[in-house]
């Protein structure tokens, strides 16, 4: 006979706040700093910085409704052979809408001076061959592409890991799992994080990784219910149920090499499982949602924006409260919706039109993407940065919160992809910039219809690789050998467009550094 | 010369009467000496017997099929208190990750993706579920009908042996093989020593339903095959084949007995368990979702997304899609497929010349201009133009009030042909036509895509649009016209309407410029040209083994199928005949 054990329980928090979001779901939020792992504050060099990745389709807004004026980046240096620009985020208030520039503007009783200080607006970066469709390459895996040309089609062959699971499976980055049921929550539209089938060894094949529309399932996947301390538990089983796969390993009764490679993935698994069987917290009094973004899904959903902005910002609230619970403290999320009404083929209709001289199509892609920024990224950075961390600082400080988009000013374009960033990363990166890494003296493309010009600038590889040092990562544990950086760094062979490989030596000399002006 | 193949051997040896594998690679005098392996081709598909299969590395269960193995189970350890225990754990499979299809080109397959992230949610909510069936399985009202009345007796001397029972009792049934002794020396460990208690017995029971033998098909093979590293499957291992593939579930009695007595490793008692599997109402489900997955349309919107919206309801006119019609439109493929495949013995040409209507509601049924069929003889289609699968709604419809012969045409290259299509052109975005009111679709279309010299034309014209103009003369809805009317892109006003076209060079094979006046014509030139033949079978194939096909490896399991086709056999004899293959016998041990 087994033997059952007393319930452990994590002390009960105080209430402090009070966070309450779509769908009737409430959080009592505590202090921060009140739930973070126990033995955490004992140990100052534990990490406890988050990150958030948004990624959108397309793109193809054109700079001067993306960015502020060329005007704000007035400090200036030289580097990798070209002059880069910064300037302090500028912020006009008109009629209660505050705007950085048409796209980031918002509320301005939410977009507050005082947020729009936490915030990043980066131009200039380049996925440096033609990559075309995309997902993979928001957060490093070029190879997702659609090979719509010569240079995605040789990149499929070279698959890694994006940032995201990176950090995910990093011991720099999770230095303590005792409350961590989800490594990384990956949400929506899917193919944007990829990882290794066996990760905690790096190996096996790169896979994607399958991504949640339901944020009820995840809510329930990062929420502990309250346990009675009375309670008597029963021993978990899974120490048994992996010796029986181990059992089915190492006999010696036929199986192929790659029948051996699932069951290490399993056992990894199993090994997972008795991990988060063990985490012990608490999420103080959590009201669970009553709605889940899954009921936004009726027939008009793909093109009423409301019922997408519904559907994202019940995603917001399951992600802030994994990251107050510290269940988690990886998101990433690929939003495919179009925030938009335009009823027809986005995608020919719009995208393929941005370009257009009467400016039609730029005018509702520029409002959509308007629409995302406010609805669904400023919401998320709003509610993180109402979450006071007992400090001064809020939960957003700990946070680093991106958006990234498929393309530039042109659609299949990925030079100067706009980055937008938001939070510090608990003091490692600087915030309320306008950075201008692009080379004006090397023209991209230059559309004669719309009067759209761009310029190259610097590797996006090298963004990536910042954003993992910002999370507490050593380039040891990502850098692309030979390049630095992250992610594969390919030189176009495209000859039907002079964006390409048009940079100097230097811009791909140092890919594992900082970029200017960005570290803290 | 003639020199049998081995797969007319092995086909041979099961009594069939098929003359698949025709003709050998080197009729023209190139093949090697008398012990070369003889390569036989059907259209152009290749079998090589020298090729050794590739095989999926340790397949898990779907869940589907871990749904209906957890629902056998407690029918046979419950039988009457199984739908109180089902109760429990149908909101328990929520958690249970859906099987998402992937495959060549994210569609056209049907087998299932187990990623480092879906493969944990499969884990833990296995985990979870396993541990709740056994709660219930070891309650006070259900623990002396599972176990026995020696698990709630006051005599613990009997603890052990009533343990022992539990083990062997079920393990055979989770575990889908014979248990040895070590087997439950290991599961009654967990319980360490008497006197066990209800939790003692469930954790055992809990331990059955996560193990690796429960949760995936564990093959190791028994006797070597011709090929190096391929070796024959045991009775037990072709049971869950066989029970997997027909009926999604695990074996029942008769097919376990068959396995112990080893009848299923001779041809005539394997044979027999084909037949009774094929005939049993279990697999009408798996046929059904065959067609269903194979002909599956992902970029085809909610038909009502439009609803209330100027252009969509002046083209829609008195019929208003309602939100489940997408899908009946896809319940009637597999309707379609299920009526020849299972009640009747049709043919593949069937499903290239049916006049008949699956439409079983009132909606579909409206948009064809039928009755609703509810069983019986199907009612035939009030127009000559509206024959077999091409024509059904489910391959017509957009969502919107235009048709895409574009999005036809790729599909049916890609679906029915199994061709690969080239992404666009870096610059597909390039000069853009002005779209005009007055023009029909495909007239747009032809501006948009067939410019001469324009890099869009070359793919456009010769493999896509053609396919899709053939089908023009049914709308956006499924259907039937002869004029397109035009409307006010922005008020939807009506303003008058042209002739549909639907003669077209489709080039189902490059370089072909026989014409197609239609739909019907279309249909018949797909058939004829036998490469639908070859994307039927490449496709089952999919479905049968988990897996994308290597057309070159797996080329002795598609040329005998492909012919059976060819020659006219019914799709029942077909689809049975993939469990008759060596490639479904055997397994490959790849180091």
């Amino acid at each position: 006979m087994r033997q059952s054990q007393r319930s452990r329980l994590a002390p009960s928090l105080s209430r402090r706040q009070v966070l309450r979001g779509a769908g009737g779901f409430a959080l009592a939020i505590p202090f921060l700093s009140s739930l973070e792992p126990r033995g955490a504050k004992a140990q100052t060099a534990q990490n406890d910085r988050r990150f958030i990745a948004f990624g959108t389709h397309h793109g193809a807004v054109w700079g001067a409704s993306m960015f502020p004026p060329n005007a704000v980046a007035n400090q200036t240096a030289n580097y990798a052979g070209h002059t880069v620009r910064r300037g302090t985020l500028p912020l006009d208030v008109s009629g209660g809408v505050a705007s950085i520039c048409p796209t980031l503007s918002g509320d301005a009783t939410i977009l507050t001076p005082a947020l729009a200080a936490k915030l990043n607006v980066i131009r200039g970066l380049d996925v440096s061959f033609y990559i075309g469709h995309h997902t993979g390459g928001h957060l490093g895996n070029y190879a997702r592409n659609d090979a719509n040309g010569g240079d995605g089609g040789t990149v499929n062959q070279w698959p890694r890991p994006t940032i995201d699971q990176v950090m995910a499976w990093s011991p720099s980055f999770y230095s303590d799992l005792s409350t961590i049921l989800m490594r990384s929550m990956v949400i929506g539209d899917g193919r944007l994080s990829y990882g290794w089938s066996s990760p905690q060894t790096q190996s096996g094949t790169i896979q994607e990784i399958a991504s949640e529309n339901s944020s009820m399932a995840l809510f329930n996947n990062i929420f502990v219910p309250e346990e009675d301390p009375e309670e008597e538990k029963r021993p978990p089983i899974v120490d048994r149920v992996l010796e029986d796969y181990k059992r089915l390993r190492n006999s010696s009764q036929r199986l192929s090499s790659t029948d051996r490679q699932r069951l290490d993935d399993h056992l990894e698994r199993l090994d997972e499982l008795e991990r988060k069987l063990k985490v012990q917290v608490s999420c103080g009094d959590i009201e669970p949602p009553l709605t889940d973004s899954t009921d936004e899904y009726g027939s008009s959903y793909s093109i009423d924006p409301e019922a997408q902005k519904r559907f994202f910002q019940l995603f917001n609230d399951v992600i802030v409260a994994a990251m107050v619970c510290g269940t988690s403290r990886v998101a990433t999320i690929n939003v495919g919706e179009t925030f938009s009404s335009f009823v027809g083929d986005w995608h020919q209709d719009i995208a393929h039109q941005a370009g257009s001289a009467d400016g039609a199509a730029q005018a509702v892609i520029a409002a959509a993407h308007q629409r995302f920024f406010e609805d669904v990224y400023l919401d998320l950075v709003a509610k993180l940065d109402a979450i006071e961390d007992g400090t001064g600082g809020t939960l957003l400080d700990k946070t680093l919160v991106q958006w990234t988009q498929e393309s530039g000013s042109f659609t299949h374009d990925s030079i100067s992809v706009p980055v937008i960033t938001a939070g510090s990363a608990g003091g490692a990166i600087t915030t309320g910039q306008y950075l201008d890494y692009r080379n004006m003296s090397r023209i991209a493309n230059q559309d004669p219809a719309s009067g759209e010009t761009t310029h190259t600038g610097l590797c996006y590889n090298q963004y990536l690789a910042n954003v993992l040092l910002a999370m507490g990562l050593t380039p040891d544990e990502f850098e692309e050998p030979g390049t630095g950086g992250y992610g594969v760094l390919h030189h176009s062979t495209e000859t039907w467009y002079g964006g390409y490989d048009n940079y100097n030596a230097a811009v791909y000399a140092n890919l594992s550094d900082w970029l200017p002006f960005l570290e803290a | 010369m003639s020199t049998p193949t081995r797969c007319l051997c092995a086909l041979a040896s099961m009594a069939l009467t098929l003359t698949a594998c025709v003709g050998r690679l080197g009729d023209s005098g190139a093949a090697g000496d008398d012990d070369d392996p003889v390569v036989t081709t059907s259209g152009d598909l290749q079998c090589d017997p020298s090729l050794v299969p590739e095989a999926l590395p340790l397949r898990r269960l779907s869940k589907v099929q871990y749904q209906n193995t957890l629902h056998d189970l407690v029918r046979a350890l419950l039988p009457a208190n199984e739908a109180a225990v089902m109760a429990v754990l149908e909101p328990m499979f929520e958690t249970y990750p859906d099987d998402q299809p992937s495959g060549p080109d994210d569609h056209f397959a049907a087998f299932r993706r187990l990623d480092q992230t879906l493969h944990q949610e499969h884990v833990d909510a296995a985990y979870a579920i396993g541990g709740a069936l056994a709660a219930e399985l070891t309650s006070p009202t259900n623990l002396t009908t599972v176990v026995g009345p020696c698990a709630s007796d006051a005599d613990a001397g009997n603890d052990d042996a009533c343990l022992d029972d539990l083990i062997e009792r079920v393990a055979p049934l989770a575990l889908r093989r014979p248990i040895t002794p070590e087997d439950v020396a290991f599961y009654r460990e967990v319980a360490e020593a008497p006197p066990f208690e209800p939790a003692d017995y469930a954790d055992v029971v809990a331990q059955l339903f996560s193990a690796p033998h429960f949760f995936y098909m564990v093959e190791h093979g028994t006797d070597a095959a011709e090929l190096p590293d391929v070796f024959r499957l045991s009775g037990y291992e072709l049971a869950s084949r066989l029970s997997y593939h027909f009926w999604q579930t695990m074996p029942d009695a008769e097919l376990f007995a068959a396995a112990e007595s080893g009848d299923l490793q001779t041809p005539e008692g394997y044979r027999a368990q084909v037949d009774r599997l094929y005939a049993d109402p279990r697999t009408a489900e798996s046929i059904r979702t065959f067609y269903e997955e194979w002909l599956h349309r992902f970029d085809l919107d909610e038909l009502d997304s439009r609803v209330g919206t100027p252009v969509f309801d002046a083209f829609a006119g008195d019929f208003v899609p309602g939100p489940d019609l997408r899908e009946r439109m896809f319940a009637e493929l597999g309707d379609m497929g299920l009526h020849y495949s299972v009640t009747t013995a049709g043919t593949f040409e069937d499903l290239f010349t049916s006049p008949l209507s699956f439409a079983k509601t009132d909606d579909l049924a409206a948009l064809y201009g039928v009755p609703v069929w509810s069983g019986g003889e199907p009612p035939a289609f009030p127009t000559d133009d509206r024959v077999g699968l091409l024509t059904r709604a489910a391959l017509l419809a957009t969502g919107s009030a235009n048709t895409r012969p574009i999005m036809k045409g790729v599909f049916l290259r890609k679906a029915v042909l199994c061709e690969a299509i080239p992404p666009p052109p870096a610059n597909a975005m390039a000069n853009p036509p002005e779209l005009s009111p007055d023009s029909t679709t495909r007239e747009i279309v032809e501006q948009l895509t067939e410019q001469p010299d324009t890099a869009c034309a070359g793919c456009h014209t010769t493999r896509i649009n053609h396919l899709g103009y053939a089908t023009e003369n049914f709308d956006a809805l499924g259907r039937h016209r002869t004029v397109q009317k035009l409307f006010d892109p922005e008020t939807g006003a009506e303003l008058g309407d042209k002739p549909v076209d639907t003669v077209s060079t489709p080039q189902i094979e490059l370089g072909d410029m026989t014409e197609s006046t239609g739909p019907a014509d279309l249909s018949r030139l797909i058939f004829d040209s036998g490469l639908a033949h070859s994307c039927f079978v490449r496709v089952y194939f999919r479905y049968t083994f988990g897996r994308a096909e290597d057309v070159e490896r797996d080329g002795c399991t598609l040329v005998p199928l492909r012919e059976q086709l060819a020659e006219g056999s019914s799709l029942a004899d077909v689809l049975k005949q993939i469990a008759l293959l060596d490639n479904f016998q055997e397994r490959a041990f790849l180091q």
